[in-house]
């Protein structure tokens, strides 16, 4: 295989690896900050992905509605989802404290939302193809899906709206604070249904954005979720919990991996080597790549 | 019922199937310096935690200028203008000093004074404002401490608990503590100090109680109990 390289084709692998590593970041965003604040895997977040791109598909071919008109609408129907996912669903399990009840809530809330989705869709494999779908921007050899593109520059403009919220905005500060210590979060005044709420409400938000940008680019089916969110979960352990840049960046490592993989050993590798790596930096780097160790107070 | 800023009646709190206070009553007036001492384990820092509205009495109530506040949320209290300096500092350690300041004073009472609050800690702690774009967590033992009660006191208490203010510090710097904390409650603050350092505790306490296995055990005023032999035997035994 190896006689067929060029800078070219590497260069191609990597890129692609990098486009498709973005998606994987959008949705270890998303984890990190439900985790960070509430401390729930949210293992449904895949699922709700694929939930997201099947409204989007949806939008496209009942009332063709182009994927990019339609990202505002879907982006504030995941936040809205978010908020209330969090209020009917987990404030009672938060307030309990007992993590496997939300671990559960989440793994039921991702086989429901998984069957509901093989009814009202099928189980084929969907996607959507308007006249850009297949176009590509030309740089030297290089090819650059044009949706792909796309995908990868919302999901940076995502990760910077996120991150100037909880940089900037007394909120979003609160957010950090109470992923930090809930306790002494509320011991200045924070409410933490409110944190909890706001977190999940813009953790099911980005699931909007990773959602179009999955419709536009790949095929996908009701079950694709729980890979994607387990990707998510391997994004994040590589990026550290609680940085918002560092899961982007675990998710980019992770898709140029497994891209790398995929050419050099096989296809099938791809996933078993994404797998190794997680367990590899969970025994040996539990904190991630990216963060440097802060001594707790 | 008399007058006082802080009355806590026959409060008895469990937790875990565990009763940790047993009709625990103890009063604090405004202005003065009220001190909790005895032995680990002893209930104080359950009677802090209690207060601020982190732990639900099972019986027995807290009530704050005549307001009871047992069976508030920690949200709620601080709101009422009691605020909790937490054992072990508890600071926010991946945010800026500055945002940890900014934190203090969520609660919505704090809000319209933030600009006078934050140049306050500034004047109180010089050293904050040199650190204020550090992140918590660089910070040395006592200058975290010194962040603790600035954010506490970001919330314009009228009455700052403060649990343990000098564990882990140097005695040059436990000095500065105690010497802050009376200039604290000079300004109007009322104070209730938990401490391990009981004799300088008591030395600046007007009221104090001795507290053992959840009950009171011994009350009067920190001349008082210093004096009180039993006190001496228990306590303080190492200062002889």
């Amino acid at each position: 295989m190896l006689e067929y390289l060029t800078v070219g084709l590497l260069l191609q692998l990597v890129i692609n690896g990098i486009l498709f590593g973005a998606m994987y970041g959008l949705a270890a965003i998303g984890l990190s900050l439900i985790f960070g604040t509430m401390r729930i895997v949210f293992l449904a977040q895949g699922a709700v992905i694929v939930l997201m791109a099947y409204l989007c598909y949806w939008l496209f071919t009942l009332f063709h509605i182009d994927p990019y008109v339609s990202t505002p609408l879907l982006g504030i129907i995941a936040l809205l989802l978010g908020a209330g996912l969090y209020q009917v669903l987990f404030r009672r399990a938060v307030r309990m404290e007992d993590k496997n009840i939300s671990l559960l809530i989440a793994v039921g809330l991702m086989f429901l939302l998984e069957n509901f989705m093989a009814v009202a869709w099928t189980p084929d494999p969907r996607s959507i193809s308007t006249s850009y779908t297949s176009s590509s921007i030309s740089i030297g050899t290089l090819d650059i899906s044009f949706t792909r593109l796309l995908g990868f520059a919302m999901a940076m403009l995502a990760t910077g709206a996120v991150t100037l919220f909880l940089k900037r905005t007394f909120v979003g500060k609160a957010v950090r604070a109470a992923s930090e210590d809930i306790e002494a979060a509320r011991l200045v005044g924070v409410n933490p249904h409110w944190v909890n709420t706001m977190a999940f409400a813009i953790g099911i938000g980005l699931s909007g954005i990773a959602g179009i940008a999955v419709s536009t680019t790949y095929p996908f089916d009701p079950y694709f979720g729980f890979v994607f969110s387990l990707k998510a979960m391997i994004a994040l352990a590589l990026g550290g919990l609680g940085s918002v840049s560092g899961a982007l960046l675990g998710g980019i490592i992770l898709g140029l991996l497994e891209s790398l993989a995929a050419f050099f050993i096989s296809g099938g590798w791809a996933d078993a080597i994404g797998y190794a790596v997680f367990l590899l930096v969970l025994l040996f780097r539990p904190e991630g790549l990216f963060v440097r160790s802060i001594k707790k107070a | 019922m008399e007058n006082h800023l802080l009355e806590i009646r026959d409060l008895a709190v469990a937790y875990g199937g565990v009763q940790a206070l047993w009709g625990v009553s103890a009063h604090v007036d405004e202005g003065s310096i009220v001190s909790l001492v005895g032995a680990n384990g002893a209930g104080k820092t359950t009677l802090l935690k209690t207060i601020a509205g982190l732990n639900r009495p099972k019986a027995g109530g807290v009530f704050f200028a005549g307001k009871k506040l047992s069976g508030m949320s920690p949200e709620g209290v601080v709101n009422e203008g009691i605020s909790l300096v937490p054992e072990g500092r508890r600071l926010f350690a991946r945010l800026t000093v500055k945002e940890n300041l900014e934190l203090g004073a969520y609660a919505s009472r704090a809000r319209p004074t933030y600009k006078e609050s934050l140049e306050r800690a500034y004047t109180l702690f010089p050293i904050l404002k040199t650190r204020r774009t550090q992140v918590a967590g660089s910070l040395s033992g006592g200058e975290q401490q010194m962040l603790a009660i600035a954010r506490s006191m970001m919330s314009n208490p009228s009455i700052l608990m403060l649990d343990e203010p000098s564990l882990g510090l140097s005695p040059l710097v436990v000095k500065v503590m105690f010497e802050l904390i009376e200039n604290l409650n000079r300004t109007g603050v009322t104070i209730l100090l938990v401490e391990q350092n009981i004799y300088q505790a008591l030395k600046i306490s007007q009221h104090a109680y001795v507290m053992k296995t959840g009950k009171i055990a011994l009350e009067g005023s920190g001349e008082q109990l210093l004096a009180d032999p039993d006190v001496q035997n228990a306590y303080l035994g190492s200062l002889e």
